[in-house]
């Protein structure tokens, strides 16, 4: 099998996979007791947490462990429940669903490549600070623009899952703290592919998850600042200093802790810049290249050129030619995470390309169309990028980890050409610029 | 390269996955390339499924019939499979053709999945009509 879904989630490493073993192994006790296997089990979650916080540039009591991303993205909005907050269009549904669910929720426009305009804090400190009259049209799920008075929280991601667009974090919770919100950042899938300081970020609260850095599926994190606003979501217990009640979970903290310190040890953000950016450079300059009537989705397409309607052997051509020139692994601002390439193909269903790939050639990829997620539908963050549904239902991502080799880009190249010929060749929709 | 052989382990039935990988009547390409008495159409790209529907009839028989689909892998096999139901019945008989009779010969698609087969019957019955009106007219 080529494994090309790492941004789902990822094998579990090796290190992380023993220190769990030695866990179950050697039965600690419960980490709330005072007796010697008590006392073992928090020895090893204290290790685990100071590991974690090391990766992120956190004090180890600033990290609290949780079940998972979203519990950590709930754990947020919760706080600011009945509270106006705003939140970006494309963030994963634990934030999007859960500040609606909660909150007088306004919704972040971004561009066509997923990132977020000075122009809306300007809306708000317009609107917060002189109070006047809606001005913007808003759809049903958020409040008028009134309501930014007094907003409480703005949660933007630090790097999409879909697309891969990193946004500029720092920049963004200046600004949100000029306008007196809280800032959280939903950091699971920059974990481990670039580097993330949380004081240098000045955020205030940051998500992360284990099974995305080859850690267990089942544990997360959140980083909450010193001194800053909290309220459990899991009441029942005095764990986590109060934080997040329920018995620890020894053995994923452990391998949490031990994927993070895998991470940091081997600084697998310079790893991925080196070995992987180029990796899916290649891909996507080649899918540009081989494939006629695709495009690159998001912060990515910036570095290649827009497709043209030229024939496609000269436009690829030229392409290649513009792709080759910019053939820099690592650049001064990053905009993009290494290891995620969200591409389309026109007239060609995101989710039977996903399949093709799956029963011929054993590759696995992901799509974000309606047809798969069984919803009906598109990707929310497509829609809020480009508008477009059917640019949506066509899109596939590929998302690379750090065993990903140039065989398996090759592999994938053997074999995608065909497929988009054959599902745009059977299409009831005809490509555009297609005679 | 290498075809999974354990078809239990793929998300749909077997059925559904040997005609997604091998469908028939399909058509490649350009509409003109297969003369037709008439088409019918129906969803939207902006749902995430289209299917079209091409009849060749004689004496009010389906004797061929060819398609076309965007649309996800149940979609493709549905409106495979749909052609295969059709082909040969006279217009009242394919007609009578139902979402069940799809979901059955491809042995069940999961539930959320069954508004793709209704769509590929759809199509046909309004292939069926237009037939019917240019006749009539």
């Amino acid at each position: 099998m080529i494994y090309l879904d790492y941004a789902a989630t990822s094998p579990i490493l090796p290190e992380a996979k023993k220190a769990m073993l030695d866990v179950l192994d050697n039965f600690p006790g419960n980490a709330s007791a005072l007796h010697t296997p008590g006392h073992r089990a928090h020895e090893i979650i204290e290790t685990a947490r100071a590991d974690i916080a090391r990766l992120i540039g956190a004090q180890p009591h600033e990290i609290i462990f949780t079940s998972g991303g979203s519990e950590s993205n709930n754990t947020v909005t919760n706080i600011f429940a009945g509270q106006s907050v705003a939140v970006s269009a494309i963030e994963h549904a634990s934030v999007l669903e859960s500040a609606r669910a909660r909150c007088n929720c306004i919704e972040i426009p971004v561009n066509k490549y997923g990132e977020i305009k000075d122009s809306f804090f300007e809306s708000i400190k317009r609107n917060s600070y002189e109070n006047s009259a809606a001005s913007e049209p808003c759809n049903d799920r958020c409040e008028r623009a009134s309501s930014r008075k007094n907003l409480s929280l703005i949660s933007i991601m630090l790097a999409n899952n879909e697309l891969g667009t990193i946004q500029d974090i720092k920049h963004l919770a200046k600004l949100a703290h000029q306008y007196g919100a809280l800032f959280h950042t939903d950091a699971t899938q920059a974990l481990g592919k670039i580097p993330i300081n949380v004081k240098d970020l000045d955020v205030d609260y940051t998500t992360i998850s284990a099974h995305k850095i080859g850690g267990p599926v089942g544990i997360g994190a959140l980083y909450v600042k010193d001194g800053t606003p909290f309220t459990p979501l899991i009441i029942g217990g005095h764990q986590e200093h109060g934080k997040r009640a329920g018995t620890y979970a020894t053995a994923n903290i452990a391998g949490f802790g031990a994927a993070a310190k895998y991470a940091y040890k081997h600084n697998t953000p310079k790893l991925y810049a080196e070995k992987i950016a180029p990796l899916r450079d290649e891909l996507a300059s080649r899918i540009l290249k081989e494939i006629p009537f695709s495009n690159i989705n998001g912060s990515l397409s910036k570095r290649f050129s827009s497709r043209t309607l030229a024939p496609p052997a000269v436009a690829g051509a030229l392409r290649f030619a513009r792709a080759r020139k910019r053939e820099c692994p690592l650049e001064k601002h990053l905009d993009n995470l290494p290891n995620i390439l969200n591409v389309s193909f026109e007239a060609a269903e995101g989710e039977s390309i996903q399949l093709y790939l799956d029963a011929k050639a054993d590759i696995a990829i992901s799509t974000g169309s309606a047809c798969a997620a069984g919803d009906g539908k598109p990707s929310h963050v497509i829609m809020a990028t480009t508008n477009d549904a059917e640019v949506a239902h066509s899109s596939i991502r590929f998302s690379l980890g750090l065993d990903t080799t140039k065989q398996d880009i090759d592999e994938v190249m053997k074999i995608l050409p065909d497929i988009i010929n054959n599902l745009q060749q059977i299409s009831t929709i005809k490509m555009k610029g297609a005679k | 390269m290498t075809t999974k052989q354990e078809s239990q382990d793929w998300v749909y039935s077997a059925k559904v996955k040997e005609h997604f990988l091998n469908p028939r009547n399909f058509l490649m390409g350009d509409e003109s390339k297969f003369t037709h008495d008439t088409e019918g159409i129906v969803g939207n790209p902006i749902c995430g499924d289209q299917m079209k529907m091409f009849l060749k009839i004689k004496d009010d028989k389906i004797t061929d019939i060819k398609w076309k689909t965007y649309g996800c892998a149940s979609a493709i096999a549905s409106t495979s499979a749909l052609s295969q139901l059709a082909k040969g019945k006279t217009l009242d008989e394919a007609l009578k053709i139902t979402a069940k009779d799809i979901d059955d010969y491809l042995g069940n698609l999961p539930k959320h999945k069954f508004h793709c087969s209704v769509l590929g019957h759809e199509a046909l019955e309004a292939a069926i009509k237009n037939y019917r009106d240019q006749k009539d007219h």
